[in-house]
């Protein structure tokens, strides 16, 4: 199937060269009527042109050419119906392809006039009719490519989600149903039916096909989001609750090799761009770096593409690439906050501090109200060790946007560095009387009355209290140690030596070497130090 | 493209004339039909006609667009249907745009500004005349530079209520700068007291809404923001064309809403992180406050733009927590987050619950979501007939009336498209599209047929839903006090139009003017239920909010159908007491004060 679809989408490609070559010495224009192209033959409709006046020149030129193409073919004589069949439906698929419906319509009637066989101008009426919000007239052009082409899976999952659209539930069903014999685990058959289930109030076989697709494709996300609404109905709000922890925004992809063919024939930067960001977004980051290498193909100097491109490389892990992409952007555009911001962000992970404090500094210069460059350059220069320097900006951040946690934490962080310990509790607890809901602001105030360097802050009994608080929710290792520190604090070495040997076999599960030492050094205070308090 | 790849390896996420009075003489006359109790009869005459040029309603939206394609020119604006002389009718005032590009004259924009007053706000004051044999005459004459209200920010959404409990309703103004709260003094004035009662948000607001989350008796007002927009710097976004187009939200920021509560001294506190509000946000578009889980306190849902929407379920002790998810009314029933636009809650099918209806994109559907019960819902948008392809528009303002008293919840939705419409060049193209702007899209009425189903009747509706334009805002009330809904839209880079009901007072109507216990201001959140029978209980809310960027009139008008007869009326008011009355008087307005029916009921 796929070896075929490739073939296709060969023979297309080719199809498509051919008219870009055939059309470079034809200089007569597109029609007298400069609105209009008449039809050639009884039975065929004249093709309205489109605006073109504010496209992008490379699409506007390759429209132009296929207009040029389609007016030649009809004016040749004699030609085949076929010839001229898919004359017509390459310029609706060109059409299509930059979501020009009208005139793609048009191109459709006569290709499928012409060529009354191919199932293929039959069903790009269908999918065309959908994008135009006509949903009966797409289901009527999706029976007839059915007659022609009844094994072409895709026809199926559009009948049955237009059905579904028009709450026709025993038509949709059908229709899913005939998916299913072609392939038994098609997602999308599954997930309708699943939904059809729904709609008939039947919960439990709803849920049974959510769960299957989910187990099929268990990138698709979205999909826990329809099975939690499925367990809530059927009054399981545990099960509820944690597949809408887990719903996003990746939904089910149909592949359908005819439509999805489309896409190959845009042209231009900003199509591409524009492709690879909305396949950024759905986080199908391999499609999202074939688009921008395209855009960067046709213009290697775009800084939107290179900077999209960075942003890719590096959900891919390509940290050294995306580093290369955001310089050149970087280069091109000095004022680019958003690839000096990327670049700093990826430098300061490669613990170049300094360089990345030097794009934050760029950054600010030209907008000092950038936050977000602020708080990275007062985390970098903590990071560069200078302290003095970071302190400003921390101050400036903070001040901004008190109510932030991770300000906060971060800023307290930098205060104990620097020694001011009764400053970073001060703050801690204000936060905490404010948001007592927050945990990492718990957690932190919890550490420094465990143990904070300076004795006389120290609060065994309310660090204790904090900390179980947090440790009991999370039962993280780290929040552990806490309240093994609380414990030593109130003189219950027992105690803190007890959890820590339950942390430290937790910790040679997951083979954390650095927190292993940790704890065992921790441990050994507990067992063998009276008192056993953190000095 | 502005992103930053924060999230994935960063821990930290961003956040973050007095020129002239002008007096109108234009005036429209209507006549007023005898109610017929028996039948609700067939009408093949139009059911709205726009009145707004005749009754000297006369304004022109203008967005200052320079051919950039700025978001914020295609987003406004409203209006509010408000009595804000107490004179017993609806005045009206209507938000306005300007210029968005610094250095750029009125003059000099493609639709450029021909009055020879800058564009502002407008305040018109409603002359309604009821004449000796019924009939209306229906005249607005614009008091705005009398008022003292100088609205020339670049604004959208309006709120209305009273802040101060003095009988007098006051406006809150959403701009894309600072907002503006103006207190109603009593005289036909205003005065600004933004600074003064710390009301201000400086980032671009569309929506706002008052009521009294508390229950203390004083209203607390909640402000939707959209985005963070800076002129200097707009992103570049193209259409599947490749042609320039209009943004859509994700190329800015949002920015978080914020609730004021009312102190109750002429100030309001920012409770926003306190209240828990701040927690979740998105592009916030709409905003409706109403009891969703049946409490008996107010609960707020906000529709965003792009984002899974928020429902804010009131804790009771100052606090909200957002249960969207779980209820069911974040996202469509696929869980994929729409454009949610305008929004409205009401009893569609009768069963006792505020159930929403959301407007969207024209590639999306509108959402009807189902109160089961204490706040969950399901979305039967595809079941009730409102999902169908060939009435997809992108709608805006919107609401739940009962257009023609039937007793069954009806919507109307503003429509107009956010990205330019390709102009097919074709001989004899009738389309009304301006080539300058062609964004034209019409509105729609659905009529609900019971059984959860609605009809588009829009082609029924009047020679007014046949007009392509950019509709916006709509507000909703009843302009001429004769017992049925009108509807006043405004239409971006346009006239405004106002919408009068011509049929809905054939059947028989409650009209109710619901005051709180402080006996002067308008009880909004209140509920009132009407008995028809043990059976068939019509239940709707007193309220301001809802649609997008609009105030509507708080008065309650309740559809009676056929039935000239009804067991009780029972309200409860915002403050949780409830109380019944019997044997009020069907085809006019009476107004219920708080603690005044002969058996109040402690909630």
């Amino acid at each position: 199937m796929n070896l075929k679809n490739s073939l296709s989408n060969l023979f297309r490609i080719a199809f498509l060269l051919t008219i870009i070559l055939s059309v470079n010495n034809f200089s007569q224009n597109i029609s007298d009527d400069k609105n209009l192209l008449p039809s050639p033959m009884k039975g065929l409709v004249a093709i309205h042109y489109p605006d073109l006046k504010d496209l992008e020149k490379e699409v506007r030129e390759q429209i132009e050419s296929f207009q040029i193409f389609l007016l030649k073919a009809t004016k040749t004589s004699p030609t085949t119906k076929d010839d001229l069949g898919n004359s017509y439906g390459t310029m609706g698929e060109i059409y299509q392809a930059y979501s020009m419906y009208d005139p793609a319509v048009e191109c459709y009637l006569n290709a499928a006039t012409l060529m009354p066989n191919d199932f293929k101008w039959q069903y790009l009426l269908g999918k065309v009719s959908e994008e135009q919000n006509k949903t009966s007239k797409a289901i009527d052009y999706y029976k007839m490519s059915q007659k022609l082409r009844p094994d072409y899976l895709p026809i199926y999952i559009n009948l049955g989600n237009a059905y579904l659209e028009l709450n026709l539930l025993s038509d949709a069903k059908q229709n899913f149903e005939k998916a299913l014999e072609l392939n038994k685990d098609n997602p999308a058959a599954l997930y309708g039916l699943g939904q059809i289930n729904f709609s008939e109030g039947k919960f439990e076989d709803a849920k049974n096909h959510f769960e299957k697709v989910l187990q099929i494709v268990p990138d698709a996300n979205r999909v826990h989001y329809s099975l939690a609404i499925a367990y809530r109905e059927l009054k399981n709000v545990e099960k509820a609750k944690f597949h809408l922890s887990k719903q996003g925004t990746v939904g089910i992809r149909v592949a359908d090799p005819l439509f999805d063919g489309l896409n190959e024939l845009k042209q231009g930067v900003r199509l591409r761009l524009l492709r690879g960001k909305q396949a950024l977004e759905a986080k199908r980051y391999n499609e999202a770096e074939i688009e921008f290498q395209k855009a960067l193909a046709i213009k290697p100097n775009s800084v939107p593409a290179l900077v999209n491109y960075g942003v890719t490389l590096v959900e891919l892990k390509n940290f050294p690439e995306a580093i290369s992409n955001f310089e050149k952007a970087v280069k091109l555009s000095p004022d680019n906050a958003n690839a000096r911001y990327n670049l700093a962000v990826l430098l300061s992970a490669q613990n170049k501090h300094f360089q990345a404090i030097s794009h934050l500094k760029s950054i600010l210069e030209k907008s000092p109200k950038d936050v977000s460059a602020r708080f990275l350059l007062a985390k970098e220069l903590r990071n560069a060790n200078l302290l003095a320097e970071s302190l400003s900006e921390f101050v400036n951040v903070y001040n901004s946007i008190p109510d932030n946690e991770d300000v906060l934490i971060e800023f307290t962080q930098l205060l104990v560095m620097r020694g001011n310990h009764k400053q970073a509790k001060d703050l801690l607890e204000n936060s905490y009387t404010k948001f007592p809901d927050r945990g990492r602001t718990i957690a932190a105030l919890a550490y420094l009355l465990a143990a904070s360097p300076q004795p006389d802050l120290r609060d065994g009994k309310k660090a204790l209290e904090l900390s179980l608080l947090v440790f009991n929710s999370t039962k993280l290792v780290n929040h552990g140690a806490i309240v093994a520190l609380a414990y030593a604090e109130l003189g219950q070495c027992e105690d803190a030596a007890k959890l820590t040997r339950q942390l430290i076999t937790k910790v040679e599960e997951v083979k954390d070497s650095n927190l292993l030492v940790k704890l065992k050094n921790e441990l050994n205070r507990y067992e063998n130090e009276k008192p056993c308090r953190a000095k | 493209m502005k992103q930053r790849p924060v999230k994935n390896f960063s821990h930290w996420t961003a956040f973050f004339a007095i020129l002239f009075f002008t007096f109108q003489v234009f005036s429209q006359t209507k006549p007023i039909p005898t109610p017929n109790p028996t039948t609700i009869p067939h009408t093949p005459q139009p059911i709205f006609t726009d009145i707004a040029q005749t009754s000297g309603l006369n304004f022109t939206h203008y967005n200052g667009m320079t051919g950039k394609l700025y978001l914020p020119e295609i987003m406004g604006s409203g209006s509010a249907l408000f009595d804000f002389d107490n004179d017993g009718d609806l005045d009206v005032f209507i938000v306005q745009g300007k210029v968005l590009e610094p250095n750029v004259k009125t003059d000099k924009t493609i639709f450029p500004w021909t009055d020879s007053e800058p564009p502002k706000g407008r305040l018109f004051r409603n002359d309604l005349k009821i004449n000796k044999d019924g009939t209306r005459t229906i005249k607005f004459t614009d008091v705005t530079t009398k008022s003292g209200i100088v609205a020339d920010g670049y604004g959208f959404g309006i709120a209305t209520g009273d802040i101060n409990n003095d009988g007098f309703v006051d406006l809150y103004i959403c701009n894309l700068e600072s907002n503006k709260l103006y207190l109603n003094k009593g005289d036909g004035t205003f005065t600004d007291i933004t600074t003064k009662s710390k009301t201000d948000d400086s980032r671009w607001s569309i929506s706002a809404s008052f009521f009294d989350y508390d229950r203390d008796g004083f209203l607390d007002l909640m402000v939707v923001n959209y985005a963070d927009f800076n002129v200097k710097d707009p992103p570049d976004c193209f259409a599947p064309t490749s042609a320039r187009d209009y943004c859509g939200p994700k190329a800015f920021q949002a920015v978080g809403n914020s609730i004021f509560r009312n102190k109750g001294d002429g100030t309001f506190e920012n409770v926003t992180i306190s209240s828990g509000i701040s927690k979740d946000f998105g592009h916030g578009l709409g905003i409706v406050a109403a009891d969703l889980n049946d409490d008996n306190w107010i609960d707020i849902y906000v529709a965003n733009d792009g984002d899974p929407n928020q429902l804010w379920i009131n804790q009771k002790n100052g606090k909200f927590e957002n249960e969207a998810f779980f209820s069911g009314s974040a996202v469509n029933r696929e869980g994929k987050s729409e454009a949610s636009m305008g929004v409205d809650a009401g009893d569609f099918n009768g069963d006792g619950t505020e159930d929403l209806f959301i407007t969207h994109l024209i590639e999306e559907t509108h959402t009807l979501y189902k109160n089961t019960g204490e706040a969950i819902f399901e979305d039967i948008t595809s079941k009730s007939r409102l999902g169908l392809s060939d009435s997809r528009l992108t709608g805006f303002g919107t609401a739940f009336i009962d257009y023609d008293n039937d007793g069954l919840l009806d919507i109307f939705v503003a429509n107009g498209s956010v990205k330019i419409i390709r102009i097919i060049k074709r001989p004899g193209n009738t389309s009304q599209l301006d080539e300058r702007y062609p964004l034209g899209q019409v509105n729609q009425l659905f009529q609900n047929k019971g059984n959860e189903i609605f009809e588009d009747i829009s082609d029924k509706a009047g020679e007014v839903f046949g007009h392509f334009e950019v509709s916006r805002g709509a507000s909703f009330g009843d302009i001429d006090n004769d017992g049925d809904t009108d509807i006043l839209v405004v239409n971006n880079n346009g006239k405004a139009r106002l919408l009068l009901n011509e049929i809905g007072n054939k059947s028989r109507w409650l009209g109710l003017k619901l005051i709180g216990k402080d006996g002067k201001r308008d009880a909004l959140g209140s509920k009132v239920e009407v008995f028809i029978s043990d059976k068939k209980v019509l239940r709707r809310r007193s309220g301001t909010d809802g649609s997008y960027c609009s105030s509507r009139d708080p008065r309650v008008l309740v559809g009676l159908g056929i039935n000239d007869k009804f067991e009780k009326v029972r309200v409860t008011w915002a403050s949780g007491v409830i109380e019944e009355w019997i044997n009020l008087p069907t085809d006019s307005y009476t107004t219920l004060k708080e603690g005044s029916a002969p058996k109040p009921k402690s909630n």
